[in-house]
């Protein structure tokens, strides 16, 4: 196939403007899947992704498009993850593509997401094509997107396409314009094997299927190749392309997106951003900018019930599998029983495993609150990795402690700077720099990892309407003045509530925290004291008094039904308790501690 | 618009709509059932009510003479059908409750009519116990003397409360002296077994209001004393508003234990969590309760409990009136208990009681749940739980905290 009847796009935008809709149009259009056959947004198919209107996964899919010109082209889309928790993965899914649809909504113009994706599309050197959709809403505002486009993106807001997704309207002109306005991959056909992987998925049948942009030379069944970040060798059984379902083809060559299998059985050993080349004839250097996923944030996972730690265990496998980011091992709570420690990329990654696995495997877990690795210098010389809290040495055999820094990069309209510093003041980062883009700033902020990792994104996309996009990079190993704050529970210590905190918030954290508790930890059959700890010195303390009634009074003229159903109620709602030596604790306690 | 235009349907023709609807065959619930024990209870509903409570979450309808016929036509109906079952006929009742709504809105000759009835198709027990749960205002001297000529031999008197601010703020159309008069009336009457009910916890009760109604109430010496601490039920006014001026916990505790003194003082056994009663006047048809005895339902709404199925009639009067015309047993819905629920149940049940429940039901199901026992051992050694003999039984300390306990027992 002549590299000039192929093009490779993603279609980028912000949440809910529409970027799964045009997907099923183009889609349907052009013949890729019948309309009713498609599944609502045939795209995000994961159920999760659904319900929370983002895309974890890399998805793909080539349409077969006969041009106004009259030659057919084979159109790559490459769908991208929405969340920063993900960014990584997206400027590698961009990194496949040679141009970008950039979807605005009509109605609501510009966004957040909408500046952040075109950052990311346009830093990975795309062709970008504004496209407005939605223009079917009474309160569309056409002409007002294309100032705003020109405005704010630079961009040409009269070469915006104006469409609506939903009705149809203006898409054939989308498809014109990907074949017009993107220009075609380039490379050597004929030149050694270079692709990059931008996705991969487990598949119980195949093991590992390897979504892939070739950019030289071509890969077929039989090959023996080469993943160049570890020199994994494999003999590629089979290559195919998605039209959306797997069909196999005889080869891939420069320029081409498509996947391979090669009885790879791990997800871990096909890692996002990898190289593949020949190992009779390999490429001379891998594709800039690998970076092994490496989780972030680490949290206990301990089942509810004692009997379910197996189950856990073989859910945590076969999740595994397919998630290469999130790492576990084995772990053991002096409150909680056996469990595992978990790794995540950040918070969200956290809530989807966790969602997946009390979904998936029918599970009721208690998630502890996330911890960053920190790093710890012993007064016996000894360097430990610490990402949990009750693991760390008591204050007199800690040296020194260092905390993770990340680089970070903010870009939000002019109005909302003061907000922004403020929060950042409160999150402990540090001003490195700010530089005016009309009506815009690009501020760069230095922080702790631990104080990004939770809530900040959620807190800067609220302070600025939902305008500021956020970005970072871990950095580096910074030293710190760190304590470990334990929470006490008539008494005992329960070490799944500890937490390392900044020494200057200690205080006011473990305020916040046994105040929190109190009001979520249920009165039970004799008082309960919550006390937040430093070492011995108690900081906070509350008291959950005991319980004074818990009757139902009548039998409702003999309808035992209606009392049985009452306690069944009652129950419900206490078998996410675990008894923590003689406290009953609800699992919203331990979210708690990572909310407060 | 009615698809029908004016024609009204005939009640057959309802009453085959009715079952043909999405509920099961109406028998069907029962089919195939036969009581485990030769005695029964029977409830009877008498849903009609002059004015909802406000706390009342029970399938009550208001009163008209139209209503009461159509629902007397039917209970009649029902009677004649639950004593055609093939075991009807070697069972005896041993008790007849009649609550509500308001049963003591039936005149004399119509409660004669239903028990003379339900003599005629069923064997009475030795002893046999007939309750009417009765309000104040709607007895007269006449009205008692004829119930109790017509077999009743106990009377459930509604006084709620003593305080004639708070009656009329709970929806009541008594006040205290009306409450007392009815009490010397029920005595007139020869009724010598007479129980009254009250509710704790009340808005705007405090405990010397509370001491001064239990106090009052105790000096005309009851039989049998029961006391609710208010509960804002889905299916009452006020579990659908809410309500001000509610007391707080520690003074609803402090009202519990107050009567639980002055009712010991005055010699009542405080033989279930709400009912206290003087020797040998314990309610007898309630008892078939807590210890998961059987009893039949008759009236819209009422709850039944034959071989280990419970069930329930249907609520609204028409409906209910209808399937019978049409021939069915107006049952809504019916559930077959498995074995483990009935444990439960033989539990929160007997706990409720001062017999409490034999030390082998407690293990049995302590056994199936190993992490129970150290929840037992806390109450035994909390002073919640205690053994008497071959039985444990909850304190009255743990009658106040009961739900905690039946919830893991679940």
């Amino acid at each position: 196939m002549a590299l000039s009847r192929i093009r490779n796009f993603s279609i980028v935008a912000h949440i809910d403007h529409g970027k799964s809709t045009l997907a099923d149009r183009l889609l349907s259009l052009t013949g890729t899947m019948d309309a009713k056959k498609a599944v609502d947004q045939v795209l995000d198919s994961m159920d999760l992704e659904r319900e929370r209107g983002i895309t974890i996964k890399a998805h793909t899919v080539r349409l077969l498009y006969r041009a106004r010109d009259g030659h057919e082209y084979t159109l790559n889309l490459i769908d991208t993850p929405g969340h920063v928790d993900f960014s990584y993965e997206v400027s590698r899914a961009l990194a496949a593509c040679e141009g970008a649809i950039l979807i605005v909504d009509a109605a609501q113009g510009i966004e957040a997401q909408t500046l952040a994706n075109f950052y990311l599309a346009s830093d990975a050197g795309l062709t970008i094509i504004p496209v407005i959709n939605k223009i079917d809403l009474p309160a569309a505002d056409v002409e007002g997107t294309r100032l705003a486009i020109t405005e704010t993106l630079d961009l040409d807001g009269d070469e915006a396409l104006a469409i609506s997704a939903k009705h149809g309207t203006g898409v054939p002109e989308v498809l014109e314009a990907i074949v017009a306005r993107i220009p075609p991959p380039k490379g050597e056909p004929d030149a050694p094997l270079k692709a990059l992987v931008f996705d991969s998925f487990y598949d119980s049948y195949q093991g590992v299927v390897v979504y892939i942009r070739v950019t030289d030379g071509r890969v077929r069944e039989g090959m023996r190749v080469l993943f160049m970040s570890n020199g994994a060798s494999y003999q590629v059984q089979q290559v195919g392309v998605f039209s959306p379902d797997m069909r196999p083809v005889d080869e891939l060559s420069a320029g081409q997106v498509g996947y391979i299998t090669a009885a790879i059985k791990r997800v871990a050993d096909a890692k996002v951003g990898d190289t593949i080349t020949e190992q009779a004839r390999p490429a001379t250097a891998a594709f800039p900018g690998y970076r092994d996923a490496k989780p972030m944030v680490f949290a206990g996972l301990y089942p509810i019930e004692d009997t379910d730690f197996e189950v856990l265990r073989d859910a945590l496998e076969k999740l595994r599998l397919n998630d290469p980011a999130f790492t576990y091992e084995p772990e053991t709570s002096l409150a909680l029983g056996y469990g595992f420690r978990c790794g995540f990329l950040g918070m969200l990654h956290m809530e989807i495993v966790q969602e997946r696995l009390e979904r998936e495997f029918d599970l009721s877990l208690i998630v502890t609150a996330p911890s960053v690795q920190y790093r710890v210098l012993t007064t016996a010389g000894e360097l430990l990795e610490i990402d949990n809290p009750s693991k760390l040495p008591t204050p007199d055999k800690i040296e020194e402690m260092e905390e993770p820094y990340v680089t970070s990069s903010i870009y939000v309209p002019t109005e909302f700077m003061t907000s922004i510093y403020k929060l950042a003041q409160e999150k402990r980062g540090e001003h490195k720099s700010l530089e005016y883009i009309g009506k815009r700033v690009h501020i760069r902020f230095d922080f702790p990892l631990s104080e990004i990792v939770v809530d900040f994104y959620d807190k800067l996309k609220s302070i600025s309407k939902g305008y500021a996009s956020f970005d970072y990079e871990l950095s580096d190993f910074r030293a710190s003045d760190l304590v470990k704050l334990d929470i006490l529970l008539n008494g005992d210590p329960v070490d799944a509530l500890s937490i390392i905190v900044h020494r200057d918030k200690a205080y006011e954290r473990g305020k916040a925290l046994v105040e929190k508790l109190r009001g979520v930890i249920p009165r039970q059959m004799y008082e309960v004291a919550i006390q937040a700890a430093i070492g011995s010195r108690v900081i906070a303390r509350e008291t959950v008094k005991a319980m004074g009634k818990n009757v139902t009074a009548k039998c409702y003229g003999g309808d035992i039904t209606r009392k049985r159903k009452l306690l069944e109620k009652q129950k419900e709602g206490k078998k996410r308790m675990k008894q923590v030596g003689r406290v009953e604790v609800p699992q919203e306690a331990f979210l708690t501690v990572l909310k407060t | 618009m009615n698809p029908e235009g004016d024609f009204v349907p005939l009640p057959a023709v309802v009453a085959r709509r009715a079952a043909r609807s999405s509920l099961p065959p109406p028998e069907e619930g029962l089919r195939g059932q036969r009581p485990r024990s030769d005695t029964l209870g029977l409830y009877v509903h008498v849903p009609f009510c002059t004015k909802k409570c406000y706390f009342c979450s029970f399938n009550t309808a208001p009163m008209d003479e139209g209503s009461m016929r159509r629902y007397l036509d039917a209970l009649h109906r029902e009677i004649d059908l639950v004593a055609a079952a093939p075991w009807a006929s070697r069972t005896r009742l041993e008790s007849a409750f009649f609550g509500g709504g308001t049963p003591s809105l039936l005149s004399g000759a119509e409660l004669n009519g239903i028990l003379d009835h339900v003599r005629e198709r069923l064997a009475l027990a030795e002893g046999f116990e007939v309750t009417v749960e009765s309000n104040p205002e709607s007895l007269d001297l006449e009205k008692l003397r004829r119930y109790r000529a017509s077999g009743v031999n106990r009377i459930s008197l509604g006084v709620q409360a003593m305080d004639d601010a708070i009656l009329p703020a709970i929806g009541r159309l008594h006040d205290a002296h009306g409450s007392r008069h009815a009490f010397a009336l029920c005595r007139e009457a020869g009724f010598d077994n007479v129980s009254v009910d009250l509710v704790y916890g009340l808005p705007g009760l405090d405990l010397e209001g509370w001491t001064r109604a239990i106090r009052a109430v105790l000096d005309w010496e009851p039989d049998h004393l029961s006391a609710y601490g208010l509960t804002l039920d889905d299916g009452s006014l006020w579990g659908a508003t809410g309500v001000r001026g509610l007391p707080p916990e520690e003074a609803v505790v402090a009202q519990y234990w107050a009567l639980a003194h002055e009712a010991r003082d005055r010699g009542l056994e405080h033989y279930e969590i709400s009912n206290y009663a003087r020797p040998a006047r314990r309610s007898r048809h309630n008892q078939i309760y807590w210890r998961r005895g059987e009893y039949l339902a008759l009236g819209p709404g009422a709850c039944g409990f034959v071989g280990d199925v419970r069930y329930a009639n249907v609520k609204p009067i028409a409906r209910y009136a209808a399937l019978l015309e049409g021939g069915a047993l107006p049952i809504e819905r019916a559930e077959h208990l498995t074995a483990d629920q009935a444990l439960a149940e033989r539990l929160f049940l007997g706990l409720r009681t001062a017999d409490g429940v034999a030390r082998e039901t407690l293990d049995e199901r302590v056994d199936a749940t190993p992490a129970l026992r150290g929840r037992v051992d806390e109450w035994l050694g909390e002073g919640l739980m205690e053994r008497r003999g071959a039985r444990v039984r909850l304190t009255e300390r743990g009658f106040l905290v009961s739900d905690a306990l039946f919830v893991d027992l679940l």
